[in-house]
């Protein structure tokens, strides 16, 4: 490249991008190019210098901040993405689902139909003593072994 | 050139660790190796009278917070985060629209850089230069707001264009094109360094 570099490459070379390699090599061997580049990169140091002269005392302001500690860091709550809350959502279900698993399967394994033919007989034969007992009240006015029907009507007045 | 742009990453790593657990003296080393940047960040977006307390805000908040510091970028890189998030909160807080369309006046055309020493060039040299850098910051004030910021942290923070890109959450891609017109453009309105 002979001729010199034009105001885009300028100002790319100052910002620091990287030049085409034929921009590259003209601005190595161009110090026309390379005064324009320096110029205002010149300016630039001179704006960040003024800065610097307002800069605070660093030690000054290291004290101060060491004196705003905490005596530790705070942990902070747990903020979770927004991304990972299904899969949160998702972790939780499958725990529940596991514990109630748990659950289920530490209880003993049992036929509804077994379980339930004791207590059934059970209260048949309980039903059946009551109902073959005489000595029950009220079962005595069905007893069979009444001879005379028509007592059942006398209320006791005969 | 910044004391904290030294990046050395292992070391500061180790001594996050060490800060993690209360260490105040870690820390102190930590602050010692990047206050600059972090109130040269600041000073970009709340101006010179409060980039003191937004630093110093911004250094407590990232000791407060270090224990979440998961070492996916640099130290610098999540600092300077911090540093830019507590000055546009506080900016917010001020119901400002933009970053430092207030910037406050600095007076650098008759003062803080007339303290800057210079003994290459005489009074009138000096002048004129001070007048340049003065028109360089009305300039940069111009700037879009994106460019504005993408020039300062490039140049004044001395960030690399891939850690502005990390900060700023934005494509090095992007960060490059900013950067380029926010030059060129500067470029272009001070005619004499055409």
């Amino acid at each position: 490249m002979n001729t010199h570099l034009d105001e885009q490459h300028i100002s790319a070379a100052v910002a620091g991008l990287d030049l085409e390699p034929g921009a590259g090599e003209h601005l190595a061997s161009c110090l026309s190019c390379r005064q324009r580049v320096a110029a205002f990169k010149d300016l630039i140091d001179a704006r960040g210098a003024q800065m610097a002269a307002e800069m605070p005392d660093w030690d000054r302001q290291r004290e101060e901040i060491l004196l705003q500690l905490p005596t530790n860091p705070v942990g902070r709550p747990m903020r979770t993405r927004r991304w990972m809350r299904p899969l949160f959502a998702a972790a939780a279900a499958v725990l529940v689902i596991v514990g109630l698993e748990l659950i289920w399967s530490s209880t003993p394994t049992s036929d509804p139909a077994v379980e339930l033919k004791v207590p059934v007989e059970q209260i048949l034969a309980e039903v059946d003593a009551i109902l073959a007992d005489e000595s029950l009240p009220g079962f005595e006015s069905i007893d069979p072994g009444v001879e005379d029907p028509q007592s059942y009507f006398d209320n006791g007045a005969s | 050139m910044d004391d904290s742009r030294s990046d050395s990453p292992k070391e500061d790593d180790a001594l996050v660790l060490r800060a993690c657990n209360g260490d105040h003296n870690a820390f102190g080393e930590l602050v010692n190796r990047h206050q600059r940047r972090v109130w040269m960040v600041c000073r970009q977006y709340v101006g010179v009278d409060e980039a003191d307390a937004a630093a110093q805000d911004s250094l407590v908040k990232a000791f407060t917070r270090i224990g979440d510091f998961d070492r996916r970028a640099a130290f610098s890189t999540w600092l300077t985060r911090i540093a830019i998030n507590t000055c546009l909160d506080g900016l917010r807080k001020r119901r400002r629209e933009s970053l430092v369309t207030e910037e406050p006046d600095d007076g650098e055309t008759g003062g803080l850089l007339a303290q800057v020493p210079d003994d290459r060039v005489g009074p009138e040299t000096r002048l004129q230069q001070q007048q340049t850098v003065a028109g360089l910051r009305d300039r940069e004030r111009d700037l879009p707001p994106k460019q504005r910021e993408i020039f300062r942290l490039r140049f004044y923070a001395e960030m690399e264009l891939e850690e502005i890109a990390r900060t700023l959450d934005i494509h090095v891609g992007t960060v490059k094109t900013q950067l380029h017109r926010a030059v060129h453009r500067l470029r272009g309105e001070l005619g004499a360094y055409r």
